[in-house]
C-alpha cells in the first residue's frame, strides 16, 4: 500500500518514550545504573535508581564500584548507556550548578536521613560543629552519632557531609580522607588559616557591632574578624554583654 | 534528554543479541534503546492511548528481562529480538484491552474478527471533525478489529516480514497474511469511502 496517507499516519502516530522511559524499567527489574561525572574531587561514579541518586564515590575501577555497590546495597549496579533527568541533574550539581537533586537514601534510618536533610542546608564556604547538628536536631548528647550517620552518606559532595567539622575546627573524618575535606572547604571558601587563629587564642565567636554573633565557620565571617566593627569573642555572655544577639544564620547557641 | 526515534537494523541485533546472550544486565539498556520508540508506538496504534501506553511499553521491557533472566544462553543467543518483543508487547495490549477496553468503539470488539470494519455508523465526533489526511488512517484503523488491526499495523505501519508477523502474533504465515490483507482492504475501503 503506498497511499501517502499510510505513511503520514505512521509518521504521526510515531512516539517517543519520555526521559525517565529506560530508568522505570530498571527499577522493574531491580538493577540500578551508574555512570561517572566530573566533581570537585575529579571523575566520580554516579549510581541512581528511579528514586534518586543513590551514591557517589571516586571513581577508578569499575569492578571494586560494584562490589561496594552490592554489598551495600544488596541490588546489581551496571554502566548506564544513557543520562536520565536524575543523573543529569546531579552532573549539573557536581559541576557547581544550584540545581534539586532527587536523593535515594534507601539504607538509611530516620536519624541517619535527619542528619543528612540537615547537612544539606549549609551552603557552600560554610561549615558547622558535629555537636551544632545535634544539638540542631533535638539531640545534643548524639555528636558521634552525627558523626556516624555522616561517615555513612552514600552521596557525599551532593549531600555536603564535608561542611560538618569539628568545634575545635580541625576537620575531622571524611570518606575521601581527611585531607580531601579540607582541600573541598578550601575550595569553596573556608579559610582555615583564619579559623586556626580564631580557636587556638580560644575564641569561640565573632561579633558584628552591627548587632550579632556568630560561630567562626559562619560565611566568610573568619576572614573579616581583622576589620573594623568585628570582634572575637570567647562566651556567648561576652556577646550577651556587648548588647548582640545570634545570628539567625549560624545560631551560635541554643536558643 | 530528547529520545528519538531509533532505526534498528537486523545486523545491529546480532550484535545485541549475542551481548544479551553473554551479559543480561549490562547489555540490557542497548536493548531498550534500540526499540523503545518501535514498542511503544506499536503499543500506542494497538490501545490508542498514549498515556497507557508508555506503561504498557515499559511493562513489556520488564518482562522482557524478567523472561531473558529465566532463558539459557544458547537461548538467548538464538532470539529473534524484534518478533519476540512485539510478542510480548502484543499480549500485553491484548490484556490492557480486557482491563479497559477503549470507551469509544468497544461495541466493535466483541465479534470484530468476524466485522473487519464497521461502516454506517457515525464515528465519534473528534474523529470525524479531525482534518488530517492520515486522521482517515487512524480511524479507519480504530475501526479494526484487535486482530486485524495488529496484523496490519505490524505489516504496513511496522513493515515487519510475515516471518515476524507469524512469530509475533504466534500464529500461521497463511493466517497472518490473510488477516493483515484483510485489513488492508478494510481500512482501503474506509479511505475510498472518505475520498473527496
Amino acid at each position: 500500500m503506498t497511499d501517502p496517507r499510510l505513511r503520514d499516519y505512521r509518521d504521526a502516530t510515531r512516539r517517543s518514550t519520555s526521559p525517565d522511559f529506560t530508568t522505570k524499567i530498571f527499577s522493574g527489574i531491580g538493577v540500578d545504573r551508574y555512570t561517572s561525572a566530573a566533581s570537585a574531587l575529579g571523575d566520580v561514579y554516579i549510581a541512581w535508581s528511579a528514586r534518586g541518586l543513590s551514591a557517589v564515590r571516586l571513581a577508578g575501577d569499575d569492578n571494586a564500584f560494584e562490589a561496594w555497590y552490592a554489598e551495600r546495597f544488596a541490588c546489581r549496579v551496571v554502566p548506564a548507556v544513557e543520562d536520565d533527568s536524575i543523573s543529569s541533574a546531579a552532573r549539573a550539581k557536581l559541576h557547581g550548578e544550584d540545581v534539586e537533586v532527587p536523593i535515594d537514601l534507601r539504607d538509611c534510618s530516620p536519624f541517619e536521613r535527619r542528619v543528612l536533610a540537615k547537612a544539606a542546608e549549609i551552603s557552600a564556604g560554610s561549615a558547622r560543629p558535629y555537636a551544632w547538628l545535634a544539638r540542631e536536631l533535638g539531640t545534643p548528647t548524639a555528636t558521634r552519632a552525627v558523626g556516624n550517620a555522616l561517615g555513612r552518606n552514600p552521596v557525599p559532595l551532593l549531600v555536603p557531609c564535608h561542611r560538618v567539622i569539628r568545634t575545635n575546627c580541625s576537620v575531622g573524618g571524611y570518606v575521601f580522607g581527611a585531607a580531601t575535606k579540607r582541600e573541598l572547604l578550601a575550595q569553596e571558601g573556608v579559610d582555615f588559616d583564619a579559623l586556626e587563629r580564631i580557636t587556638r587564642r580560644g575564641f569561640r565567636y565573632v561579633g558584628c557591632d552591627a548587632g550579632w554573633f556568630c560561630l567562626p565557620t559562619c560565611g566568610d565571617v573568619a576572614t573579616r574578624v581583622d576589620a573594623p566593627g568585628y570582634r572575637l569573642l570567647r562566651t556567648a555572655a561576652e556577646a550577651h554583654a556587648h548588647g548582640l544577639v545570634p545570628c539567625r544564620l549560624c545560631r551560635p547557641i541554643a536558643a | 534528554m530528547a529520545c528519538t526515534c531509533e532505526v534498528t537494523a537486523p545486523d545491529a541485533d546480532a550484535d545485541l543479541v549475542q551481548a544479551l546472550a553473554h551479559d543480561l544486565e549490562r547489555s540490557f539498556e542497548r536493548v531498550v534503546i534500540a526499540y523503545r520508540a518501535e514498542v511503544v508506538s506499536f503499543v500506542a496504534r494497538m490501545l490508542r492511548d498514549d498515556a497507557r501506553a508508555e506503561d504498557v511499553a515499559q511493562d513489556v521491557f520488564v518482562r522482557a528481562y524478567r523472561a531473558l533472566q529465566t532463558y539459557p544462553v544458547q537461548r538467548r543467543a538464538a532470539l529473534r529480538l524484534r518478533s519476540w518483543l512485539f510478542a510480548i508487547a502484543h499480549n500485553l495490549t491484548r490484556n490492557a484491552f480486557r482491563d479497559a477496553p477503549p470507551a469509544s468503539d468497544s461495541l466493535e470488539y466483541d465479534d470484530g474478527a468476524a466485522r473487519p470494519l464497521l461502516d454506517g455508523r457515525p464515528g465519534p465526533e473528534q474523529l470525524v471533525l479531525r482534518s488530517e489526511a492520515w486522521g482517515y488512517v487512524d480511524d479507519a484503523v480504530a475501526r479494526l478489529s484487535p486482530a486485524l488491526r495488529a496484523a496490519f499495523v505490524l505489516r504496513y505501519v511496522d513493515e515487519l516480514s510475515y516471518d515476524e508477523i507469524a512469530e509475533t502474533l504466534d500464529q500461521p504465515i497463511g493466517t497472518v497474511k490473510a488477516s493483515a490483507h484483510r485489513g488492508l482492504l478494510a481500512v482501503r475501503a474506509y479511505l475510498e469511502k472518505h475520498d473527496d
